[in-house]
């Protein structure tokens, strides 16, 4: 009887600290937002705010506004677009870039890959772009603000991961990704100065280029407040 | 005595995570719905395969349902949901009158009722975040004519005794509790072999 509960104990404390781990993830927002003196201790620390994300900062980067306008001027998916639907373009887009990271995870790496690679760099960068080219308020609406910052997360990923392939990815290539990283940071440093982004929209896993913008420049207003 | 306990404990919290995963994760919400002489199995129920070529090609129904603008905040994957729902459920329910008849297909269409009810309750939800236009635009989506079909026929499947507030069990829709509420008795009109 022992034997079998010394078989189950490890699937049950795995088990414990799984819910542990996703379930704080998941409601460590509304536990942080419940303790105004540890999330103010935190901004205090100079991330511009709480650990995390405030629940109503983020919505459905899928159905943003910003995604409607922008998607098909970043991809094109031929005749056949017309009739899809903005968030189902996006889904596309990212299902894309899933790929790439499961290959990246694996170990496999090859042109084909790397050019993928670029490839979804660009692209994410060309729509965080187009959406930073929107008017600046467009990114007070929840939905967009994730678009964006989902947009600029995956641009700024697939763009180190891209940088660090052997042999490197033609000149032309990283001239293109870093064109559109000084163009990103720029924006990013407006929007962080007009209170549309801050660090916990990131959440704590963002590249270290967004987190440098993030920390470096302080917010000067709040565009956002009517 | 401490190891029957913990042996209980441990068979009880298998038999709750086991319907638990069958209920949330693999969605098999029939098995939950009340046995007995009206409801069958509703893995057996024929109308399922007898209605697949009605999902085939939704897009070349112009009576299903379409949103009205392109400005909208529903995602594909519940649109192209709102549309299979109520393809599906206008075969069940309008296209074949009498499968509700049959036990198993009872069993099978309750619950699928319950899905297309609670899956409009969900985008509703969503659609309330962004106020009373994104509302309409859901509400307008639900309410094509194949939605309107099937609400008559529901109608007229409740009216007629072919669905009771019993065969729901606790899952009953809300939107189907007054009409439910209205008509007691369960002989049904239902064809006779």
């Amino acid at each position: 009887m022992g034997g079998v509960f010394s078989l189950i104990r490890a699937p049950a404390i795995a088990f414990f600290g799984g819910f542990l781990v996703v379930g704080g993830w998941i409601w460590a927002p509304q536990i942080s937002s419940l303790l105004p003196d540890f999330s103010s201790g935190v901004s205090s620390a100079g991330s511009g705010g709480s650990w995390f994300a405030d629940a109503n900062r983020l919505g459905r980067p899928e159905t943003a506004p910003v995604v409607r306008s922008c998607i098909f001027r970043v991809l094109d998916l031929g005749r056949e677009a017309r009739k899809l639907e903005p968030s189902a373009a996006y889904f596309i887009l990212k299902a894309g870039s899933m790929q790439a990271s499961v290959s990246t995870l694996v170990g496999k790496s090859d042109k084909w890959f790397d050019n993928h690679t670029t490839f979804l760099a660009s692209k994410w960068g060309e729509l965080a772009n187009c959406i930073y080219a929107q008017d600046d308020r467009e990114l007070c609406d929840p939905d967009n603000r994730a678009a964006m910052v989902e947009a600029t997360t995956k641009f700024f990923a697939f763009a180190k991961q891209a940088q660090a392939y052997k042999p490197p990815i033609s000149a032309s290539d990283a001239r293109v990704i870093e064109n559109i990283s000084d163009r990103l940071v720029n924006a990013l440093k407006n929007h962080r100065r007009y209170g549309t982004l801050l660090a916990a929209d990131f959440g704590s896993f963002a590249p270290p280029e967004i987190m440098r913008v993030m920390r470096e420049e302080t917010q000067t207003r709040d565009i956002c407040k009517r | 005595m401490y190891l029957l306990k913990r042996a209980a404990i441990f068979v009880g919290a298998i038999f709750v995570g086991v319907n638990l995963i069958n209920y949330f994760v693999l969605g098999h919400t029939g098995d939950y719905l009340p046995g007995g002489e009206r409801m069958g199995e509703w893995k057996a129920a024929k109308i399922r395969e007898a209605c697949s070529p009605a999902l085939e090609h939704p897009e070349r129904d112009g009576q299903l349902p379409r949103l009205s603008t392109d400005r909208h905040r529903v995602d594909w994957r519940d649109l192209t949901r709102a549309v299979e729902m109520t393809a599906a459920l206008n075969c069940y329910l309008v296209t074949h009158p009498n499968a509700i008849c049959e036990r198993n297909n009872r069993a099978y269409i309750v619950d699928y009722i319950n899905r297309y009810f609670a899956k409009f309750d969900e985008m509703l939800d969503i659609a309330k975040q962004y106020g009373e236009a994104e509302i309409s635009t859901v509400k307008n989506l639900w309410d094509s004519p194949r939605n309107r079909a099937i609400n008559a026929a529901l109608m007229r499947d409740i009216s007629s005794r072919r669905l009771i507030k019993a065969d729901f069990g606790w899952t009953t829709p809300v939107a189907m509790k007054s009409m439910l509420g209205q008509y007691n008795g369960t002989t049904d009109n239902c064809p006779r072999a």
